[in-house]
C-alpha cells in the first residue's frame, strides 16, 4: 500500500483531521486495512456502518461531499441488506463479488502508483544538460512521438492568436440589403398610382427593421423634395401619404438619392 | 572511423542532445559499415560504467528507448541551490493512479479511468496532458466518442523507463498478498 503518501502522513500525525482520500475505493481500502480485514470475505454491515460514519463526520465538518461516495453509500447499503437474506444457494454468486473486484483492481492500481511515486522521487532529482540556442538556432524539432492531436490543436490556436493579433479586424461591412432610392421610387409610384397610401399600414407588413428604417428615410426625403405630403390626424394615428405640389421625375429622385446618400 | 573517435564521437552526440538519442541515430552518424548497432551500444555501455565508476557530475542513462546524459540525484539540492529553484516538481497522488491506470491498460478513455479509480479524473488527465506525461491518441469508437490516453515519452523519461513493458506488472506485486488470504 501507499504508505508514506500526504494522506497517510496526515492519518497517523493528526488524528482528528480526517483523512483524504481519492474516492470511495480509496476509503473503503483504508477501512478494510485498519480493521484487518481480508478484501476476499468483507463483513459489508461493519464496513457499511463505518462509511457511513466517515461520510457523516464529513458532512459535520461541512466537506463537500462528492457525488461518487454518496453511490457508494447507496451500494453498501444495498449490498448490506442482500447479506441480511438468507444465504445464497450454492452455485449463486456472491453478491459482493463485484465490489472485490474493484477493490482489487484499484489496490493493484495503488501499487503501481507507489512504484511510480517512488521512481518520481529520485528521478525529479535529475537534470539534463541544458543547451543553448546556438545548435543552428533553428526552432527544436518535435519527435514524430510527441506529437499528439491536442499539441496540434493547441499549436494552430496559438498560430490563429498570432494571426489574429497581427491582422486586428477591419470594420465589418455588411453588404446593404435596402437602398433608401429604391424605396423612394417604390413609395413614390404608389403614392402616384393610389393618390392616397397609408404609410403605417404598409410598415407594419414589413418584418425587417432595417428596411422599415429605409422605408421612413424614404418617405422624409420624398416630403423633403416636396414629391409627397404626410397628413396626420392626431399622435399615433395612421399617417396617409398624398401626391405633393411637386411632380418628381425618377431621374431626379435617382440623382437626389445618389447625392444625398 | 577507430573505436577511440567513436567513443569522442558518441560523448559528443549526447551532450549535445536534447532528450534520449537513440543507438541507430548514432549509427546512421558514422555511417561507417564497421559501426554497427552492437558496437555502438558496447561504446554507450562502456562509456557509462567509466562514467559511474568515475562518480562524474554527467551519467549517461539508458531511457525511453536511446541514451541520454543527466546528472547523478544526489547532485540535486546543490544544482537547485546553485540556479536558484526553491520549489520541487510534484505529482499528486490522484496523479500518479491516472498514470498507473493509464500506463497498465493504454489506450484507455477518461470512463474507463474514472471506473477503475471510483472518482472523477477529468482534471487530473486535463494536467497530466498539459505537463507531456499523457498524449492524445485517437478516439473509442462508441457513443461519445471519447478520447483514448496513452504514456508518452515524457513519461518513460521521466520515469526512467526504456518502453512501457519495463513498469511492473501489477499481478505480481499482489499475488503474495492473495495467496495469504487465500490460505
Amino acid at each position: 500500500m501507499v504508505d508514506g503518501t500526504p494522506a497517510e502522513l496526515s492519518d497517523a500525525a493528526l488524528p482528528v483531521v480526517l483523512p483524504v482520500f481519492e474516492g470511495p475505493l480509496d476509503l473503503l481500502l483504508h477501512l478494510i486495512r485498519k480493521n484487518q480485514l481480508s478484501i476476499y470475505d468483507i463483513p459489508i454491515a461493519q464496513i457499511c456502518d463505518q462509511y457511513h460514519g466517515y461520510l457523516r463526520a464529513m458532512q459535520e465538518l461541512d466537506l463537500e461531499i462528492a457525488g461518487e461516495f454518496l453511490w457508494m453509500a447507496a451500494w453498501l447499503l444495498q449490498l448490506k441488506s442482500k447479506m441480511l437474506l438468507p444465504q445464497p444457494e450454492e452455485g449463486e454468486e456472491d453478491p459482493r463479488s463485484e465490489l472485490v473486484e474493484r477493490l482489487l483492481e484499484y489496490r493493484r492500481v495503488k501499487e503501481l502508483a507507489s512504484i511510480l511515486y517512488d521512481s518520481h522521487v529520485v528521478r525529479r532529482c535529475l537534470w539534463e544538460p541544458a543547451l543553448g540556442t546556438h545548435l543552428g538556432g533553428e526552432e527544436l524539432e518535435l519527435d514524430w512521438e510527441d506529437v499528439d492531436l491536442r499539441r496540434l490543436a493547441l499549436t494552430y490556436l496559438q498560430v490563429m492568436e498570432r494571426h489574429a493579433a497581427a491582422h486586428p479586424s477591419p470594420l465589418t461591412v455588411l453588404p446593404l440589403r435596402f437602398r433608401v432610392e429604391d424605396a423612394m421610387q417604390h413609395l413614390y409610384a404608389r403614392v402616384c398610382e393610389s393618390g392616397l397610401m397609408p404609410l403605417l399600414r404598409h410598415i407594419h407588413t414589413r418584418p425587417d427593421p432595417e428596411e422599415v428604417v429605409v422605408l421612413v428615410v424614404a418617405t422624409l426625403e420624398l416630403v423633403r423634395l416636396g414629391g409627397v405630403c404626410a397628413e396626420q390626424e392626431r399622435q399615433f394615428a395612421e399617417i396617409y401619404l398624398r401626391p405633393g405640389r411637386t411632380r418628381l421625375d425618377l431621374e431626379s429622385i435617382l440623382r437626389h438619392g445618389v447625392e444625398h446618400g | 572511423m577507430d573505436e577511440a573517435s567513436v567513443k569522442a564521437l558518441v560523448e559528443a552526440i549526447l551532450v549535445t542532445s536534447r532528450g534520449p538519442v537513440a543507438v541507430e541515430a548514432i549509427v546512421e552518424a558514422v555511417s561507417d559499415p564497421e559501426i554497427t548497432v552492437e558496437k555502438v551500444e558496447q561504446v554507450l555501455g562502456g562509456l557509462k560504467a567509466t562514467w559511474d565508476e568515475e562518480q562524474r557530475g554527467i551519467r549517461i542513462e539508458q531511457v525511453a528507448g536511446g541514451w541520454r546524459c543527466v546528472t547523478p540525484p544526489q547532485l540535486d539540492p546543490y544544482l537547485r541551490s546553485f540556479h536558484g529553484i526553491a520549489s520541487r516538481q510534484r505529482l499528486s497522488q490522484a496523479a500518479l493512479e491516472v498514470l498507473a491506470i493509464v500506463a497498465h491498460h493504454q489506450p484507455v478513455t477518461l470512463p474507463e479511468v474514472n471506473f477503475i479509480r471510483g472518482a472523477n479524473s477529468a482534471g487530473v488527465i486535463r494536467t497530466l496532458l498539459d505537463r507531456q506525461l499523457l498524449r492524445l491518441s485517437g478516439r473509442k469508437k462508441v457513443v461519445g466518442r471519447p478520447f483514448y490516453y496513452r504514456t508518452s515519452r515524457e513519461f518513460l523519461i521521466h520515469f526512467g523507463l526504456d518502453s512501457p513493458e519495463d513498469l511492473p506488472d501489477p499481478e505480481e506485486l499482489v499475488r503474495d498478498d492473495a495467496a495469504a488470504a487465500a490460505e
